[in-house]
């Protein structure tokens, strides 16, 4: 055989596996190819002479060749035949509670990723411990102006209290501010008693904690703001010393802005023990509700009367420090109560008629039905609850009242559709298998005149129920009915369950 | 189950071809005389149904011999089991394909 002749014909056998081989499953490609190389080896070394030139050979060689096609496309049918074994999982209820489980992790990682809905649910005032109250004189109807004097703050704290278990109290002074590395400044600080966050049950940010049970160096606690425009945002922060008014303080860690929720603005918060409150300036008091205290609340507020010692009594006022904006649970609670109250206006809460039949299933099957319907109710009020979170806090910083009613507005909305949807599901959904039933059929206008009833029947791809839904309901057919198929139907159905 | 498998008559004379020691492809069209696209496509789906496997030769008996690697099909034990009832159903399969254990006891 001349040598070029044999290069054409080989090149000429390799394309043809190679174009055969296209049609092979990618997995699948390279080693079918390989075995096809192989075999043809075999069949060239079999039917063409080592020496000379043989058509009929060569003819063999081609036919071997060709019949890779049918091979290949053998391997493609068992292949599509595996995806429909996949593709069967299609409208199941398998399916459907995967879907709903992706979405629900899905919305959960968003609120991860987004800082609003991560300090939403650590530091803001939502978070600021329940039943604390903001004490100030009755007379006075600006909430943020100081009105308690240290003297009252110190003879209510050593007495017993009947409405309060807890006091701290705090003023906010201008004073001069001096670091090292940041020369010195004008800061609004806030002088206030050492348990204060301990009462408002906040955690300081960036702390440390051999920097918490350093020595009697007063300490400093930095508000965001402040520790953002002093010092860059340096995250280790903790332990460096600066200079307000005439004494050296230890900063030990920042407080998120807006989370403390309290009166006057500051940029950094002194604790100091009560003894060294300055009196002559009046202040705010803070103080925790006792459950006779948190019964006499009403709106939001406790009136308060201070006996003195002189037999005079003092007029004040407790206000809730957490009226203004509710936690995001209870918001999403609230719209969850108001999206089933709405639901009979969407669409109707029942789900089929099944008493007519005069199938009866196990005990055990028949909690499949609710048992999903719960399922999926079940996942869909989380997917509700962080979908909202992430629209609501996905910009805001701080939890404000817009933040509330996006959140209230977008939790309603998925709960009523989500729980609409639900339920339109599951009157579709097969009472044996829970598959939803399909192929819709409508009845023509020959059934129409002689049954005297109209509708669409579905039914289910295992071969268990018909479904029949009438267009118009009548008195004697006003609901949808399942019809159980017997065993005799099971021919129609070639899927396999 | 597998037992109750019923075999094409092509099919049937692979299993036996296998069952004689002609273990890869090209033996098998050789020795039965069908086309590469019969042989293959229902190598493939008796191997889809268990009743084969394959394997591939080890490259260094291939280098040795200079020649690429083959792929060897063998019965699986529904194979074996399927082939003797197909061998009831087709009795001239044994005497077209000796197997090897009956070469044996003629000889």
């Amino acid at each position: 055989m001349r040598p070029p002749f044999e290069l054409i014909f080989r090149v000429f056998h390799r394309s043809l596996l190679g174009c055969a081989s296209l049609l092979v499953p990618g997995r699948q490609r390279a080693e079918w190819f390989r075995e096809w190389q192989g075999e043809l080896w075999q069949v060239c070394i079999a039917r063409t002479p080592t020496a000379g030139f043989s058509w009929s050979g060569e003819r063999e060689v081609v036919e071997f060749c060709l019949g890779a096609f049918p091979d290949a496309l053998c391997l493609r049918r068992q292949n599509a035949q595996t995806i429909m074994q996949f593709s069967s999982l299609r409208g199941s209820a398998l399916q459907c509670i995967l879907v709903m489980a992706v979405m629900a992790v899905a919305s959960f990682a968003i609120a991860l990723l987004l800082p609003g809905v991560r300090a939403e649910h650590s530091l803001l005032p939502g978070q600021v411990r329940r039943g604390l109250i903001m004490i100030k004189d009755a007379d006075c109807n600006d909430d943020s102006s100081p009105t308690i004097s240290p003297r009252q703050y110190r003879t209510w704290k050593s007495r017993k209290q009947q409405y309060f278990d807890g006091l701290s109290f705090y003023r906010v002074t201008k004073e001069p501010v001096a670091a090292e590395s940041h020369g010195s400044t004008q800061w609004e600080v806030g002088r206030a008693s050492s348990n204060l966050f301990s009462l408002l049950g906040l955690t300081v940010q960036f702390a440390k904690a051999d920097v918490k049970a350093d020595d009697n160096t007063p300490r400093v606690i930095l508000s965001e703001e402040a520790w953002k425009r002093r010092y860059n945002a340096d995250p280790y922060i903790a332990g460096t010393i600066v200079r307000v008014g005439l004494h050296n303080v230890r900063i030990i860690g920042v407080v998120p802005d807006g989370s403390a929720g309290l009166p006057g603005k500051v940029d950094a918060w002194l604790l100091e023990p009560d003894s060294m409150i300055v009196s002559g300036y009046k202040g705010y008091v803070v103080a925790r509700l006792t459950a006779s205290g948190k019964s006499a609340m009403w709106a939001s507020r406790i009136g308060i009367t201070d006996r003195q010692s002189n037999h005079s009594e003092d007029d004040l006022l407790g206000f809730s420090l957490d009226e203004g904006i509710p936690d995001s649970k209870t918001v999403f609670l609230f719209a969850v109560f108001l999206a089933f109250l709405a639901l009979p206006a969407m669409t109707s809460v029942s789900l089929g008629e099944y008493s007519v039949s005069s199938h009866r299933s196990s005990w055990f099957r028949s909690l499949y039905r609710p048992g999903f319907l719960g399922v999926k109710i079940a996942l869909l009020l989380p997917v509700a609850y962080y979908v909202s979170l992430d629209m609501a806090y996905g910009y805001a910083r701080i939890a404000s009242t817009q933040s509330v009613y996006i959140q209230v507005a977008v939790s309603f909305t998925i709960c009523l559709l989500g729980m609409r949807w639900a339920l339109q599901d599951q009157r579709q959904r097969c009472p044996v298998c829970l598959r939803r039933v399909a192929h819709p059929a409508q009845v023509g206008l020959a059934s129409r005149t002689f049954l005297a009833w109209n509708g669409t029947e579905m039914m289910c791809m295992g071969g268990h129920t018909l479904l029949h839904i009438p267009s118009l309901p009548t008195s004697w057919f006003s609901t949808q009915r399942w019809l159980y198929l017997d065993t005799s139907w099971e021919f129609l159905f070639a899927i396999k369950m | 189950m597998v037992s109750e498998v019923k075999l094409s008559h092509t099919a049937a004379i692979i299993l036996q071809a296998l069952d004689a020691g002609f273990v890869y492809g090209f033996s098998i069209m050789e020795m039965t005389g069908l086309p590469s696209g019969t042989v293959y496509p229902a190598m493939r789906r008796l191997e889809h149904e268990e009743l084969i496997r394959s394997r591939w030769e080890k490259q260094s008996i291939a280098d040795a011999e200079q020649r690429p690697a083959r792929k060897y099909y063998n019965l699986t034990a529904a194979g074996k089991t399927t082939l003797e009832a197909s061998r009831k159903r087709y009795p001239l399969l044994e005497r077209l394909i000796p197997s090897e254990t009956q070469e044996a006891k003629s000889l």
